[in-house]
């Protein structure tokens, strides 16, 4: 049972990670190329796992922690993705 | 240890303020970026912080889904029918305001207000009246634990709705065959 102190400090630190989240998409929009973008997404994913995390110990719920190794594999194959279809114009599959 | 107590649902509203701004600014962003990668890439960022507001809801199943397909099948096929496309060249990252169509702002803004003014329909968090407290929940976790089906998302999913899966699948089959269609015309020409 995670203590109404700890609960706090992680909700909070998973909103702060969301407020930069956010900062990333600056990145994300900005660019300038498409190695940038690809990285500010991975940041973004990294950061999704990390939050659903700190929510799985917040909330006291470890089926959570799930959600967040997909959210892991998922974030690693969408960063492949993208990174192979920069290279070579197409090859997604 | 009572303000603790009053300081934790609070932050937990915090969390959700954040992600809702973060999904909002991703959707707009998605919309006015100009080169289509971009898009598709800010689209992913779209869905991965809707999932995290799933999870934050205590649906890990949805969460589950919205990043499966939200942001892994979608990205991938989004990415390939941009293969087919060429990227406009330089110039500016945002959509230039002046092009964008007007009516198209105006259907944006009337759904987005047709869809907020049914917001006061829906009843309130925890309220006691609502059907998921009735007692219909209790009937489908005490017999879908005798029909053997530890997960209750799934006894619903394949046992009480098992024809609208049935219906989901087809449509998914077809789909799955027509995307394998498609793609294979494309490498044939």
């Amino acid at each position: 049972m995670t203590s109404p102190l700890l609960a706090g400090v992680l909700l909070a630190g998973a909103t702060a990670l969301v407020a930069l989240a956010a900062l990333v998409l600056g990145r994300v929009v900005r660019g300038p190329t498409t190695p940038d973008r690809v990285v500010a997404v991975n940041v973004v994913g990294t950061t999704a796992v990390v939050v659903i995390a700190l929510l799985s110990a917040a909330l006291d719920e470890p089926g959570f922690l799930e959600v967040a190794i997909v959210y892991g594999l998922l974030n690693f194959l969408l960063s492949i993705g993208l990174a192979k279809f920069t290279i070579e114009r197409g090859g997604v599959l | 240890m009572t303000t603790l107590q009053v300081v934790a649902p609070t932050l937990e509203v915090a969390v959700s303020v954040a992600l809702l701004s973060f999904v909002v600014v991703v959707a707009v962003l998605t919309a006015v970026v100009r080169d289509v990668l971009t898009a598709v890439v800010v689209f992913a960022a779209y869905s991965l912080g809707l999932a995290i507001l799933w999870v934050l809801f205590h649906a890990p199943d949805v969460g589950l889904t919205e990043a499966a397909v939200g942001a892994g099948v979608t990205t991938a096929l989004f990415l390939l029918a941009i293969s087919q496309t060429v990227r406009p060249a330089g110039g500016r990252t945002l959509v230039d305001p002046r092009t964008v169509k007007p009516s198209s702002v105006v259907v944006a803004l009337g759904v987005t207000v047709g869809l907020l003014l049914t917001v006061p329909a829906l009843p309130p968090v925890g309220a006691a009246d609502t059907p998921a407290f009735g007692p219909v929940s209790d009937f489908y976790l005490a017999d879908a634990a005798d029909r053997g089906v530890d997960n209750a998302v799934t006894a619903v999913l394949v046992v009480y709705r098992g024809f609208d899966t049935f219906g989901e699948i087809a449509v998914v089959f077809a789909a799955a065959v027509a995307v394998l269609a498609a793609l294979g015309r494309e490498t044939l020409a």
